[in-house]
This record gives C-alpha cells, sequence and structure tokens, in this order.
C-alpha cells in the first residue's frame, strides 16, 4: 500500500522537471525552425540528445516507480 | 514479482523463462532478440542478393533508413566516422527492430498457461520484446561502453585517457577523479535504463489499455509505441555516437580550429 502510493509520488514528482525541460527544448527547437527553415538537419541531432538527456531523469523516475510496485 | 492486489494487468518486470538447454535457461526475451536479428539478417541477404543500381521500392525501404543515419554520423562525426558508423548503424537496427516486434500481434499475447501451486494461473508468453528485458539492454550499454572507451584508449593511450579522467590541474585528482569515473559509469545506466524503462513502460501501457477498453484505443496507443521505438533507438544510436566522438575528439580540437567553427564547418559540408 505504502510502496504503491511512493511510486505514484516518486514518478508524479519526477516528471515535474522533465516536463518542463522538455517544452522548453522543444519551443526554442521550433524558434529556431522558424527563424531559419533551413537548419533543421543540423539542429536535429542535439535536439534528440538534449531531449533524451532531459527525458533521462524522468526515466529514473519511472524505474524507481516500477522497483516499488514490483519488487517487494 | 507480482503486481500488488487486485491488479487490471499481469505484467512482470524481469523475463519468463521457457525452457532450458542445459545450464542456459531459453527466455522469452531471448526468442524476441533471436527473432530480431533474424529479421535484420534475412533483410541483409535479401538485399545483398537482390540489389540493384536502380532500386526497388522494397529496396528503397531497406536503403532510406542506412542513407539517413550514415548522413547524420557523416555530418556529426569528425573526420573519423568511417571508423564507427557500422557501429552506429548496428545498434539503431537491431534497437529498432527490437523495439517494433512488441507491436506485432501475437507477441506478448501467445504462450503457455503455467499453473502456479497456489492455484493461480498465469500467461507466459512465447515471444517478449528484447528491448522490454533489462537484460538486453544492458548488454548493449556494455557494448556501446566497451566501444567508446576502447576509442578513447586507440586514440590517446591508456595514459591520455587516465589523465582525462584526472582533470586538469593536477592537484584537483582527488576530486575530479570520482566524479569523471562515475561520469563514465553513469553512462552504462542512463543508457541501459533509458530504453528498458521506455520499452517496458509502453508494454504495460498497452497491457492496460488492452485491459480497460479492448476496441480502437489501444491501436493509438500503438502508434504511439511506434514513434517511442523509432525515438529510443536513434537516441540510443546517436548518445553511442556522441560518447564515441567526445572520446575521439578532444585532442584533435586542440591542433586544429576550435569546436565552434569545426562544427559549423562540418554542418556547412553536408549541406
Amino acid at each position: 500500500m505504502e510502496s504503491n502510493l511512493a511510486a505514484g509520488l516518486a514518478i508524479g514528482l519526477g516528471a515535474i522537471g522533465p516536463g518542463i525541460g522538455l517544452g522548453i527544448a522543444v519551443s526554442k527547437a521550433m524558434e529556431a525552425l522558424g527563424r531559419n527553415p533551413e537548419a533543421s538537419g543540423a539542429i536535429f541531432v542535439p535536439y534528440v540528445l538534449g531531449i533524451a538527456l532531459a527525458e533521462a531523469v524522468a526515466i529514473y523516475a519511472l524505474v524507481t516507480a516500477l522497483l516499488l510496485i514490483f519488487i517487494k | 514479482m507480482q503486481p500488488s492486489g487486485g491488479s487490471l494487468v499481469n505484467v512482470r518486470i524481469d523475463a519468463e523463462p521457457l525452457f532450458s538447454l542445459g545450464p542456459l535457461t531459453v527466455e522469452n526475451s531471448m526468442v524476441g532478440a533471436v527473432l530480431a536479428s533474424l529479421v535484420l539478417l534475412a533483410a541483409a541477404w535479401w538485399f545483398v542478393r537482390r540489389a540493384s543500381l536502380v532500386p526497388t521500392r522494397l529496396q528503397s525501404l531497406i536503403e532510406f533508413p542506412v542513407e539517413w543515419l550514415s548522413g547524420i554520423v557523416r555530418t556529426s562525426g569528425g573526420h573519423r566516422w568511417r571508423g564507427f558508423v557500422t557501429f552506429v548503424m548496428a545498434l539503431f537496427l537491431l534497437i529498432l527492430v527490437a523495439n517494433w516486434l512488441s507491436i506485432l500481434p501475437g507477441v506478448g499475447t501467445i504462450g503457455l498457461v503455467h499453473h502456479a501451486s497456489d492455484g493461480s494461473t498465469e500467461l507466459i508468453p512465447f515471444v517478449r520484446p528484447a528491448s522490454a528485458d533489462l537484460n538486453f539492454t544492458l548488454g548493449l550499454a556494455i557494448v556501446s561502453f566497451v566501444t567508446f572507451v576502447s576509442w578513447a584508449l586507440r586514440i590517446h593511450g591508456i595514459g591520455g585517457y587516465l589523465k582525462e579522467l584526472r582533470g586538469e590541474p593536477a592537484y584537483m585528482a582527488p576530486l575530479m577523479m570520482p566524479i569523471h569515473v562515475i561520469s563514465e559509469l553513469s553512462r552504462l545506466i542512463s543508457l541501459s535504463m533509458r530504453l528498458f524503462g521506455n520499452v517496458f513502460a509502453g508494454e504495460v501501457l498497452l497491457a492496460t489499455m488492452l485491459a480497460l477498453v479492448p476496441l480502437v484505443v489501444p491501436a493509438v496507443f500503438m502508434g504511439l509505441e511506434l514513434i517511442f521505438g523509432f525515438v529510443q533507438a536513434l537516441v540510443f544510436a546517436l548518445l553511442s555516437m556522441t560518447y564515441i566522438i567526445l572520446a575521439v575528439g578532444t585532442h584533435e580540437t586542440e591542433e586544429g580550429l576550435p569546436e565552434p567553427a569545426r562544427e559549423r564547418a562540418a554542418a556547412g559540408a553536408g549541406h
């Protein structure tokens, strides 16, 4: 019971930061694309990598939540 | 290892054993990994036999991801990109096929019903998508780790690599060395956990949606899984590429152009 609550809190709180970060990253990338559409190739790789690194934090929270639920 | 309480879905975080070959226990995620490799091998075999200069439709379907990813590696990989383009490509294609296996009908739903000693029954599917098993993703991450460390050793030698781990002012070494070692090892954890977390969470999501609303709604999430599977395969391959570039690149920038100018030159050459 407690571990289910902890799992919900872990992923819920842990997703706040990455969510904000991803929003900023995507908005900046779109802004850059709007200003300079030819740069899409140059923007793509750093964009995907930055998103992956921001998302990793949420994945850590997710793994923590999964461990709390599945491993007793 | 079972979800607690009266649960809606039955998902296990570890792969289920199917049968054992002597000391080796064959799990259903191994079947998924072998299946993914076979798909790639069949595509490669077909391609080598049937490829022509004027591509047919199926041929350009196989050529497209290869050309696209090698273009990315060429533009951002520096002048040694030929050394690791095949490695990045192999990681990408294997993970992509392994991820997309989870959307095929029958994967995760066709299997043996196992009767536990306490009377409960449990379905053990024949095939589990390989990336939904931590052993597979950790294995790939170890391969990637060994590759970028061996690139660093090859380019800079053991002394150069240790010097990089030590950090710049030598008197800071007691503080910086543990941080550098941990940050190298954390790449291993983050690479494997990212892929496993995404694919396993996708599996749980699909199972939950199938249990809640069996019609139409799961199709939307399967479409999402297609995108996530592709993005995660790309991210794993590109992060491995970036780690190799970081391992290779630091010394060459000192003699050549400064880093931003080099990047601009590389981006300009790509267009």
